[in-house]
């Protein structure tokens, strides 16, 4: 499908000859292929998302409100994206085009009384982080890394974070935002609105802000966000990152105060009990999550020393997992999370320490031995501050995708992994779609939410996305544990946007939805964003990532 | 009218439905200078099945509601019905504390629980909630929290509602919605509670954050009957000191110090005159301590919990104490004449009665915003400039800041206490309130809490939201029964269909 | 490799994006956190490593064709390789150099060229130089007066190779006559091949050119095989990285070394000593040739299997080249050891280095763009508070000059030879 040379013209008009393409190999560039991962939903060979009809990247609010008006006027559905990770970010119609905010990068403002950032939507957490830190501040960095947009977690495409017990998810750290809604108006939020500046997310009066984000947000089916402002939280580091080491092998250099554990318990009762008294205790846990179990229970240890050893690959993993010192150090770390602890001083830091300890000792935890030597520590540090090695997820074939997804308070979630885990094991002992890494690959947060409450574990399946019979597999894979994680309470995050989005990388139907809605606890809460979606997408102009359901008469 | 109270009476039983003159009376009016209107009646009810059926009822009927949690004195106006024949939901009497949990530090409340029950309630499972600052004893906690009134601890406020999560809510089209976790799966407590699903994480369901539409909404877009809320651990040590100085200015870079370390616990600052009032027992004392107390405090308030608790409190009064010298401060354990531990237990409790604003001069008009606390010496400038006027003592003008939302913004709330039986102060005082209301907003003060004239000048500044506002009442109140004519909303009610 | 056996990257791409970027780690502000300066100039994801593995599949797949927004995909890359290594901070089956690399192959072999190529390359065939308008016949003239062996005439253990810049830049033929004079005074058994020299080769293999490539290395290790050459030593990063990476492949043995490499070493064997102060503030910029894409070459002959289902690996184990092990200490080394020098960082430095802009092709195709490149590395260097920038390659010392040039900037530009040679 094309657009026509005048509606082209159009466009071209109000973002310039450069900033705007629909050829073919430019809108592929764009495309997600569904054997691809991060969607929630497929994995499927050989199909892609929507090419649409152009990409255009917009430099300012009034281009991407011009734009939008367009959009309007010729019924051209639209989505923006900031990274284009995860086919969230892409168009699911063929009459739709394409916003790449990528030149909207700026850093506006770093408010460091106020602690706050103001931030377009292609400025990284990367980028932010490293500006943040020279006034003594951090940000948020979603779990998905340090090369997603905050902009685009705070607003419209919400990642829980490893940082959200101590600094909050991203989502609690937005204040006032500017944001073209799908109807080409501009509302300012908060604060803001008034022209009183960015540091208030609410009010006047009711929180505006509840039409656009909740927990996973509108994923681009609601117009643009095109900036906002992010509360940020206190670094007690030096003004940069410092670290050396041998590529891949990084590892940080910084004070004492800064301190990356791995902590590990010999049964999930104690280690749900630990989890609580951490909470409970006061200590920052400025970074606390289970991450490298990414890896799988079996092959984590083997990981950790190829990556902190510039000398080797993956081509020695086999061979690593054979050394014995290797096998029992990873059996160590079978019930582990990462937390770091930041101390403003020394005598705070050695407080937290101190109650880490005896937390520890009066749980039957300890500290992961491998983890503690000093070269292996400071990398992890590196990884966990900064997290910009998250395409490690991929690391095996290419593909990785999250399934279950169990979530809940310790006191749930603990009890629950090792059923997790041994469904996914058996697949891997019997198939060979997926990497066959110990059942238990699961990430996730400790913390969940600011201050803490609950956890939420992904399990990841890594399949190789250039091998048709490993796609099947493990799509075949994903429709068992959605069935078998709804029966079992574990969640299943593997099909989250099959309400959304097909296997042919189309949108679903309202009817579509509408049966899946229809099974849901309240329904009537997609009835409600129906009639959100008549006042501000008038049109239909967003995909069906917006979930609606048409209200009864 | 026979026909209405008939119909009400069907629904919550007769005893539970007030028309008496004396009743209807204390309805009608509150501390504010809102305009009095005497409702029509008053509905008392027990849970959320009568809430939705009067809610159905005031649709079908085209009947306002105003609906009220706490007890009075009421001081704002938004209790106040803002047009003819509208019925008073009192849902005081809905008291249940549904649940506490310890292990998972929450609780789930009713809109009739107040501070004076449910901190004592909390504090027998080892567990507190922030409050605000001398909050009335029977002012309803859901509500406060609603309302977002300020915390004094800023620190665990993560999302600017905390400690806010999960609601039950009917709104104004009458249906009834869970949101957050409590709305994702069956809705039902007791088998939630039961599978370890605790109503934590506040958000949705779906892409809407719907807790947040009732958020400062004035009673406008529905009623909650339930809220959980995140509770603390409770402290076993809890010391609070001061730190002390003549200027506002320069209490600002340490209290700015102490937000970026997040120490402290309760973190605010008073001038003397607030604090004489917080804790002076009547007006003769309270303008005593004014004479000895300094102008401008910071209040620490530093907890130990379970875990090394005399050793945290100790690493921060050290830290806390060092940063205080680095801005030529000191960190002290009393002021003169008062000792911190005293005041802790005023701040950390309920006002007593009469409540604390009132003794000093029977009355007491409050204009408060957020901004940044920067800027806080400013507006004091602004709203002395004004007293100074009207003849005004400045003296007498209490001031609290409250950081919030771990120090991003401030809550900045100035108290002007007068005297109701002065007919002469209560035109001054109704002269200043208005003038410094107009001056602080031209000064950049933002409401985000519009009450009474706050309410045109906010959302006459923000056309864009108003606008937006109105079209998502629409969709909860579509016929415009929940309190109308309050924030932005239309004074037309009408009926279903 | 053809570029159909890149499909398996094309697919397994997880399109993080981090061939954009420096290696997060290193990311030390805004404005100098980005990596490609393709995609920075550009701003179409196409012209990252990512969207170039996007736009190779969807031509292999028939969904696009060469048009001439593709061309200018394909060979507006400087293949400086910077994606290669910020990808490889984490994965272990991807070769986006190489896929870039392999899609302007494919574009020259399909007859894809592009007209501004056509005069360097016709040059090249004509007149062994990449240099337009330069004739072989003057290629030696940069060593006039230079007492050195003619390779052509006798024997010598090590060859000096000046490359095209180097040959014919008038403005930087003092940097190779100090490199040759320096190596001769320390006692190296070295000769010049003069205007006999030919082009390594290596430029046209970065446009995409392979079969002038391996005429011109053929032609190159024959020349030292009959001059009893065992080392080569340049001062062009470009050359370097062509006999060091892709000759062996071609069967050549010689040893190959930077000229600053040399220097080192004679600098730790106490040879040469540098004693007289330059007084200067320096920083250095890594040649991409000479840093991250200066490994040492390791010959592999293998294929992918598969263990534990799904994890890709190579038997035999694979070399991956990541940028550890470029030249990037040596001339730091050299640089400290000037005495009254002081040597301050930019910000993106070693394998991660911003590329000066002239590679891939580039300086001549696209002279805006390679320009645009190198005025944002000068910006970097001034943030330093450096007054010079020092580098190891004439094609980065052209480019930087040019750049300084055109904004009236007082930066001055220094290759390390020279400023060894002050401290002599």
């Amino acid at each position: 499908m094309t657009m026509s040379k005048e509606i082209y013209k159009e466009f071209e008009d109000v973002v310039g000859p450069a900033n705007i393409s629909d050829d073919p190999a430019i809108l592929d560039s764009y495309i997600t292929p569904m054997c691809q991962s991060q969607h929630h939903m497929g994995p499927v060979y050989n199909v892609f998302t929507p090419q649409g009809l152009a990409v255009l990247m917009p430099g300012r609010t009034e281009e991407v409100q011009a734009i939008v008006k367009l959009c309007n006027k010729h019924r051209i559905k639209f989505k923006a994206s900031s990274t284009f990770w995860t086919s969230r970010g892409n168009i699911s119609d063929d009459y739709a085009i394409t916003l790449d905010m990528r030149r909207m990068d700026h850093i506006l403002e770093i408010n460091e009384k106020n602690q706050y950032a103001v931030i377009e939507p292609f400025v990284t957490g990367g980028t932010l982080q490293a500006e943040a830190m020279k006034v003594g501040l951090n940000t948020t960095i979603i779990g998905a890394g340090s090369s997603c947009s905050p902009l685009a977690s705070a607003c419209a495409n919400g990642g829980p974070s490893p940082f959200a017990y101590y600094g909050g998810l991203t989502r609690e750290n937005l204040l006032s935002f500017e944001w073209v809604m799908p109807n080409g108006e501009i509302l300012k939020s908060g604060s803001l609105g008034s022209e009183l500046g960015w540091f208030c997310d609410e009010g006047p009066g009711p929180g505006l802000r509840g039409v656009m984000m909740a927990g996973m947000g509108s994923m681009g089916a609601m117009g643009v966000f095109t900036k906002c402002a992010i509360k940020l939280f206190p670094w007690p580091g030096p003004d940069t990152l410092a670290n050396d080491g041998i590529i891949p092998a990084y590892k940080a250099t910084l004070p004492p105060n800064l301190q990356a554990h791995t902590v590990a318990w010999p049964s999930w009762e104690a280690y749900a009990e630990g989890v609580y008294r951490i909470w409970d205790s006061g200590i920052s846990g400025y970074y606390a999550h289970r991450q490298y179990t990414m890896f799988g229970r079996d092959l984590k240890g083997a990981m950790i020393r190829i990556l902190t050893d510039p000398n080797k690959t993956i081509d020695d993993l086999e061979e690593l997992l054979k050394d014995p010192e290797v096998q029992r150090q990873n059996e160590e770390m079978k019930r582990d999370f990462q937390l770091v602890l930041a101390g403003m001083t020394m005598r705070d830091i050695e407080w937290q320490e101190k109650v880490l300890d005896k937390i520890l000792a009066e749980t039957g935890g300890y500290k992961a031995s491998m983890m503690e030597e000093p070269d292996v520590k400071n990398w992890s540090l590196l990884f966990l501050l900064r997290l910009g090695h998250k395409n490690l997820n991929f690391v095996y074939a290419g593909g990785y995708e999250g399934c279950f997804g169990v979530g809940g308070v310790p006191d749930y979630s603990c009890p629950r992994i090792e059923t997790a885990a041994a469904f996914k094991k058996k697949w891997e002992q019997e198939h060979d779609y997926f990497a066959q890494a110990g059942g238990d690959c699961m990430m996730g947060g400790m913390g969940g939410i600011g201050g803490g409450g609950f956890t939420t574990w992904e399990n990841f399946t890594h399949f190789d996305s250039h091998s048709a019979e490993s796609v099947k597999g493990t799509y075949d894979f994903f429709e068992a544990t959605s069935k078998y994680g709804m029966e079992k309470g574990l969640g299943a995050m593997e099909r989250m946007y099959v309400i959304s989005r097909r296997d042919d990388g189309y949108a679903r139907s309202q009817e579509e939805q509408a049966e899946r809605i229809s099974r849901m606890s309240q329904p009537h809460v997609y009835e409600y964003q129906w009639k959100i979606r008549e006042i501000l997408d008038p049109n239909l102009l967003g995909d069906a990532y917006y979930v609606t359901l048409q209200p009864k008469k | 009218m026979g026909d209405m109270k008939a119909e009400l009476a069907a629904i919550v039983g007769e005893d539970n439905v007030l028309d008496d003159a004396e009743t209807l009376d204390g309805y009608s009016s509150d501390r504010s200078f809102a305009r009095a209107v005497t409702p029509r009646l008053v509905v008392r009810v027990a849970g959320v099945d009568e809430v939705q059926k009067i809610i159905v009822w005031a649709n079908q009927t085209g009947t306002p509601l105003v609906p009220i949690s706490s007890g009075p004195p009421h001081c704002h106006g938004d209790t106040v019905p803002g047009v003819d024949g509208a019925v008073i939901v009192d849902l005081g009497g809905m008291k249940k504390i549904l649940q506490m949990n310890r292990r998972n530090r929450i609780a789930l409340i009713e809109p009739g629980v107040t501070y004076s029950e449910l901190l004592p309630a909390l504090a027998k499972k080892g567990m507190r909630l922030s409050n605000p600052l001398l909050p009335r004893a029977n002012k309803s906690v859901l509500t406060s929290l609603l309302e977002r009134e300020p915390r004094l601890n800023c620190r665990l406020q993560w999302s600017s509602l905390d400690p806010l999560r999960c609601l039950e809510i009917v709104f104004g089209d009458g249906n009834k919605l869970w949101t957050g976790d409590a709305g994702m799966g069956e809705l039902d407590l007791q088998k939630q509670w039961a599978g370890q699903h605790w109503q934590l994480q506040p958000v949705g369901p779906g892409q809407t954050d719907f807790y947040r539409f009732l958020a400062a909404a004035q009673g406008s877009m529905g009623i909650a009957t339930w809220a959980s809320v995140r509770c603390e651990v409770m402290p076993q040590i809890h010391k609070l000191n001061f730190v002390l100085a003549k200027k506002l200015d320069d209490l600002l870079d340490f209290t700015y110090r102490i937000l970026r370390f997040r120490y402290a616990d309760e973190l605010f600052i008073m001038n003397g005159t607030d604090l004489a009032c917080a804790i002076g027992e009547d007006a003769r004392q309270i303008k005593s301590l004014r004479e000895q107390l300094p102008p401008w405090m910071v209040l620490v308030g530093i907890a130990g919990r379970e875990e090394l608790p005399a050793e945290r409190v100790e690493f921060q009064e050290k830290d806390i104490s060092e940063i205080a010298q680095e801005f030529g401060l000191e960190l002290v354990p009393e002021v003169p004449g008062v000792d911190g531990k005293y005041v802790l237990d005023v701040i950390l409790n309920p006002s007593r009665e009469p409540y604390w604003k009132y003794i000093y001069k029977g009355d007491c008009q409050d204009i408060f915003f957020v901004s940044t606390l920067d800027r806080a010496p400013g507006f004091f400038k602004t709203i002395s400039s004004v007293a100074e006027t009207l003849g005004y003592p400045t003296s007498d003008i209490g001031v609290y800041l409250q950081p919030r939302h771990q120090g991003v913004n401030c809550h900045c709330e100035f108290s002007l206490p007068y005297d109701p039986e002065n007919t002469g102060e209560v035109s001054r005082i109704q002269a200043l309130y208005t003038q410094a209301s107009e001056a602080l907003a031209d000064a950049g003060a933002f409401y985000t809490r519009p009450y009474g004239i706050w309410s045109d000048m906010s959302f006459k500044k923000d056309p864009q939201s108003t606008a937006l506002l109105k079209q998502i009442k629409n969709i909860f109140d579509p016929s415009g029964i929940m309190n109308p004519g309050k924030l932005c909303f239309d004074l037309q009610v009408t009926k279903e269909g | 490799m053809a570029l159909e056996d890149y499909r398996p990257d094309m697919e397994r791409c997880s399109q993080c994006s981090y061939c954009k970027w420096i290696p997060q780690d290193k990311i030390k502000s805004w404005r100098f956190a980005k990596g490609c300066p393709s995609i920075a100039y550009s701003n179409f994801n196409a012209y990252s490593a990512r969207g170039r593995f996007a736009v190779a599949r969807s031509l292999l797949m028939g969904r696009s064709d060469y048009t001439d927004q593709v061309l200018d995909v394909i060979y507006k890359d400087l293949s400086c390789g910077l994606c290669d290594v910020s990808d490889k901070v984490c994965r272990y089956n991807l070769e986006p150099l190489g896929n870039v690399l392999e899609l302007k192959a494919r574009a020259v072999t399909d007859g894809q060229l592009l007209p501004q190529h056509m005069p360097i390359i016709d040059n090249l065939k004509k007149e062994d130089t990449m240099m337009l308008g330069m004739v072989k016949a003057d290629r030696g003239n940069w060593a006039r007066g230079l007492d050195v062996k003619n390779l052509t005439e006798e024997k010598a253990e090590v060859a000096y190779f000046a490359g095209c810049r180097f040959s014919f830049d008038e403005e930087l033929r003092d940097i190779p006559r100090a490199a040759v004079t320096l190596l001769k005074n320390a006692g190296v058994d070295i000769g010049i091949m003069g205007a006999d020299e030919s082009c390594c080769g290596g430029r046209a293999y970065q446009m995409g050119y392979r079969g002038e490539f391996v005429k011109f290395a053929e032609n190159n290790i024959e020349a030292w095989k009959t001059a009893g050459v065992k080392t080569v030593i340049t001062s062009c990063s470009d050359g370097y990285f062509a006999f060091k990476r892709l000759y062996p492949e071609l069967g050549s043995t010689v040893e190959v070394l930077h000229t600053v490499e040399y220097i080192h070493r004679l600098i730790k064997e106490g040879k040469l000593k540098l004693t007289k102060p330059v007084n200067m503030t320096v920083t250095y910029h890594d040649p991409c040739h000479l840093g991250r894409q200066g490994e040492p070459y390791v010959p592999w002959q293998g294929k992918e299997k598969k263990i534990l289902n799904q994890v890709v690996v190579h038997e035999p184990r694979k070399p991956r080249y990541n940028g550890a092990w470029g030249i990037y200490d040596p001339p730091r080394d050299v640089l400290k050891s000037i005495p009254g020098l002081k040597l301050v960082e930019m910000e993106r430095i070693r394998e991660y280095a911003w590329c000066c802009g002239s590679g891939g092709g580039c300086i001549d195709a696209y002279p805006e763009f390679s320009a645009w490149t190198a005025s944002e590395r000068i910006e970097e260097a001034m943030t330093t508070g450096a007054e010079a920038i020092v580098t190891a390659c004439p094609w980065c010392e052209r480019n930087f000059t040019d750049a300084v040039n055109a904004d009236g900037n007082k930066l001055k530009i220094y290759d390390v030879i020279q400023l060894v040679q002050q401290a002599i």
